[in-house]
This record gives C-alpha cells, sequence and structure tokens, in this order.
C-alpha cells in the first residue's frame, strides 16, 4: 500500500514536471519568420474588415462561447471558414480572401505546437487569384493570449504580435501558388504577421489586425539542353 | 522505496511527454473515399454540392445576381470592390453518397486576357484540393436559365420533359486540379463543374446541384 501510494505520488510529480516542460517548451513557442521586402503586403483588420465567419461545433476550445453554426457535422465540425478584406500599404481595399481553417494531423505539443493548416483563396479583382497554404502554430496565441485571459480571467496585457507561420515551404514560409489570370504559373512564399489589440471575456470581444506578405519567385528558365557534338 | 518513487517520477514524465508527441491531438472524422479507378489511369472521384442547403454566403452579384443574390447570406464587400468582376462563393462539400466531408470556397475574377475560377476545396481528414480553370462568361448561369424561361424576380422549376439545366461552368477539356496537400499533395489531372438547376425561387434563391468531377493522378 505504501509503495503504491509512493508510485501515485511519484506519477504526478513527474507529470506535473513534464507539463511545465511543456508549457515552456521554446521549441514550440518559436517565431515564425520575420516579413521582408515583399512583393504585395496585404493587411486585414478582424474586427472591421472580416466579410464573414463560420466557426466548427468543436471548432474553438471548450467553454469559449459558440455561435450558431451550420458547421456541425462530424466531418466538419472542428473547421473554420473566414471571408476577409484585404488593404493595400495605401489602405485601399484590393482583393478578397476566403480561408479555410483545420486542426493539422502535424501538431505536435513537445516539438512543434499547435498547428492549423490553413488554406487561402486569395482573388485580386481585375488580376487574378492565389493560393495559399500555410500551417500556423497558434501555440503562442493559445498561452500567451487566450488562456490566461479567457480562461484564467486575468487582466489583458495587449496588444501583443504573433508570428505564427510555420511552413510548410521553405525556411517555415508559407507556400504561394498561382491559380488564375496573372498569377497563373506563379511560385512563391507568404508570412503572416498578426497583432491582438483586444481581448475582453467580459464583452466577448477580440480584435486583431493582421499582413500577410507575398514574396513571387523569378520564373524558372529551362536550362538550355546541349546539343550533340557540341563541345 | 526510493527508487520505486524515482521510477515512479521518470514513468510520469516521460508518459506525459511521450503523449504530447505521439498522441493524434486533431484527428478528424472520416467516411469512406468515393473513388474509382479510371481505366485510362488516376483516381476519379465526384464532389457534389446541393443547393440551396450547402451554400454558406455568397458575394458579387455585380458578377452573377443569381449566385449571389441579394436575399441570401452574404458577405458585404466594400464600396471599392462590389463594382469590380467579383465573385466569392462558400459552400460545405459532399461525397457522392451524399455525406458532408468538407467546405470549400470558389473565387471568380476576369482581367485582361479573360476570365479565371478557382476552388479550394478542403476535407479535414484528408487534405485540400486546388481546381483553377478558364472562368465562365460574366453571369453565365444567369444567361443559361433566361434561355429556358427564367426571368428574374419570378421563380421558375424544371418542366418534366426539361427537369433541370445543365450548365457546365468549366471548358471542353476541363479545368486543372493544379495543387493539393497531405492526400492530395503531388497529384494532378483535371475536373469538370456543371450545375444542375432545376428551380430558382422568387427571391433568387437556386435549387440544384453542382457537380465537381475529379480525375486525379500522381505526378500529373
Amino acid at each position: 500500500m505504501k509503495y503504491l501510494l509512493v508510485m501515485i505520488v511519484g506519477l504526478l510529480l513527474g507529470a506535473v514536471a513534464a507539463g511545465a516542460v511543456l508549457y515552456y517548451n521554446p521549441l514550440t513557442e518559436a517565431d515564425g519568420p520575420e516579413p521582408a521586402a515583399a512583393d504585395r503586403a496585404l493587411h486585414y483588420d478582424l474586427s472591421a474588415q472580416m466579410l464573414g465567419l463560420s466557426l466548427g461545433e468543436r471548432a474553438l476550445l471548450p467553454s469559449l462561447e459558440q455561435r450558431d453554426t451550420q458547421l456541425w457535422e462530424d466531418t466538419i465540425d472542428r473547421t473554420a471558414l473566414m471571408g476577409l478584406v484585404l488593404r493595400d500599404d495605401a489602405n485601399q481595399p484590393v482583393a478578397v480572401a476566403s480561408r479555410l481553417l483545420v486542426g493539422s494531423a502535424s501538431t505536435d505539443l513537445l516539438l512543434h505546437g499547435v498547428l492549423l493548416s490553413d488554406y487561402w483563396l486569395l482573388t485580386f479583382p481585375d488580376e487574378g487569384t492565389l493560393f495559399v497554404r500555410v500551417d500556423t502554430n497558434v501555440w503562442p496565441f493559445l498561452k500567451q493570449a487566450l488562456l490566461p485571459v479567457w480562461f484564467f480571467n486575468q487582466p489583458w496585457h495587449g496588444p501583443v504580435e504573433f508570428r505564427p507561420t510555420a511552413g510548410p515551404g521553405a525556411q517555415s514560409t508559407a507556400i504561394v501558388i498561382g491559380a488564375s489570370g496573372k498569377f497563373g504559373g506563379v511560385e512563391g512564399s507568404a508570412v503572416e504577421r498578426y497583432r491582438v489589440t483586444t481581448l475582453d471575456r467580459a464583452s466577448n470581444k477580440a480584435e486583431a489586425v493582421g499582413e500577410l506578405h507575398l514574396h513571387f519567385f523569378p520564373p524558372q528558365v529551362a536550362a538550355e539542353q546541349p546539343t550533340p557534338g557540341d563541345g | 522505496m526510493r527508487a520505486a518513487f524515482f521510477i515512479a517520477v521518470l514513468l510520469g514524465f516521460s508518459g506525459v511527454l511521450a503523449a504530447a508527441h505521439f498522441a493524434p491531438w486533431m484527428r478528424h472524422a472520416r467516411l469512406p473515399s468515393q473513388t474509382e479507378v479510371v481505366a485510362t489511369g488516376g483516381r476519379a472521384e465526384r464532389f457534389l454540392i446541393r443547393l440551396p442547403v450547402d451554400r454558406i454566403e455568397a458575394s458579387g452579384v455585380a458578377a452573377s445576381p443569381l449566385r449571389a443574390p441579394p436575399g441570401a447570406p452574404g458577405l458585404a464587400l466594400p464600396a471599392e470592390l462590389s463594382a469590380k468582376p467579383l465573385l466569392v462563393e462558400h459552400f460545405k462539400v459532399r461525397d457522392a453518397a451524399g455525406n458532408v466531408i468538407g467546405l470549400a470556397a470558389r473565387h471568380w475574377t476576369s482581367e485582361g486576357r479573360g476570365a479565371g475560377s478557382a476552388w479550394s476545396v478542403l476535407i479535414p481528414s484528408r487534405g485540400a484540393l486546388l481546381l483553377t480553370a478558364p472562368g465562365e462568361g460574366k453571369a453565365a448561369l444567369d444567361g443559361a436559365l433566361q434561355k429556358v424561361g427564367y426571368h428574374p424576380g419570378s421563380a421558375w422549376s424544371g418542366t418534366t420533359a426539361v427537369p433541370a439545366v445543365n450548365v457546365e461552368l468549366t471548358p471542353r477539356e476541363g479545368g486543372e486540379v493544379t495543387a493539393g496537400s497531405d492526400e492530395f499533395d503531388k497529384l494532378g489531372g483535371s475536373y469538370k463543374e456543371v450545375w444542375k438547376v432545376t428551380g430558382v425561387s422568387e427571391s433568387g434563391e437556386l435549387r440544384g446541384t453542382i457537380e465537381l468531377d475529379t480525375i486525379t493522378r500522381r505526378g500529373s
């Protein structure tokens, strides 16, 4: 009996220590790449320029307030769908984005954090459409903002900036694929950065502004094939 | 006793870390894929969208009054974009058996060289597909329905002789499976998009089915 008690206390202590390691684990808190000079820098405001938001029944963390949702089926109840207006540096609306979000199977609480697969379909009217494939690490946001303020009623010490892009492209950037119009055949990378400006559970209010920086790769030129007898 | 305590601590510590690393934290419900092998190679799969129940929201009345009717759940575009050639639609997606399996966004726009359309189809348990095609003409669906007697502002239904109007929005050679992720990664192929409209309500709400017939191949 005494052994059993010691074993249980030991297991609990070990589990608590591991929980502390996970909570303060620098591997899962690493910021994404810093946006560099971009071919296109697009800005959004989640409070003012959100066209629409549909959250799956189980897309939110437990006890977060749920909205009436159309996304109730088992197969899509952990997804979210967001429509956004994007503005250029001169604050003019230039594009519309549809973001399809879902929890990623690559989520690894020890090495990578809580990952979302975030698919942007991004259309510039009169120009064309781009597809942006992003792995987004939301663990820093959960840890620094949502959990303390929403679940533990701590005061909000914002604004807080996050760089959540965690791949799947080179140097942890997102992948850009041209879909139509002048972007057809274009490839590139992207990085997102956002700043949570307001988070208040009492008024059920969350506000954030963000940026998506697009960088297009130069077109690949096929290497010239040597002809027989050359050289 | 001391050894047992330290072994238990080690077990608790490593057990939690192992669970953090190996547990499938984001597992999504999956239904059997309704795919068929194509004789010429590849895999055929049909995705369905039932209208109006699967339409989540839409915007772009200037591009197609029927596909983004004023009374339907909509995305309110700012004035600077509302007159532009832009159509944004969000749907639920079903498999060939009619089960909801994912979400999709469809964008349409036109520029100097012509129109272009793109679908982003997300199936949580399988990944995402990007489908692209030269887009249909402006208000193509509206025009096709008006040819069979639909008048804006009034209801229209298919007849026994012509129960539905089939409008193919991809060109004859089909659209292209441009990119994908997870299960759809590194797949290429083609697709056809057909809108089978059986009716339109007075408020402009469409009834019918959108069929996305894809044929995917590895590395094509």
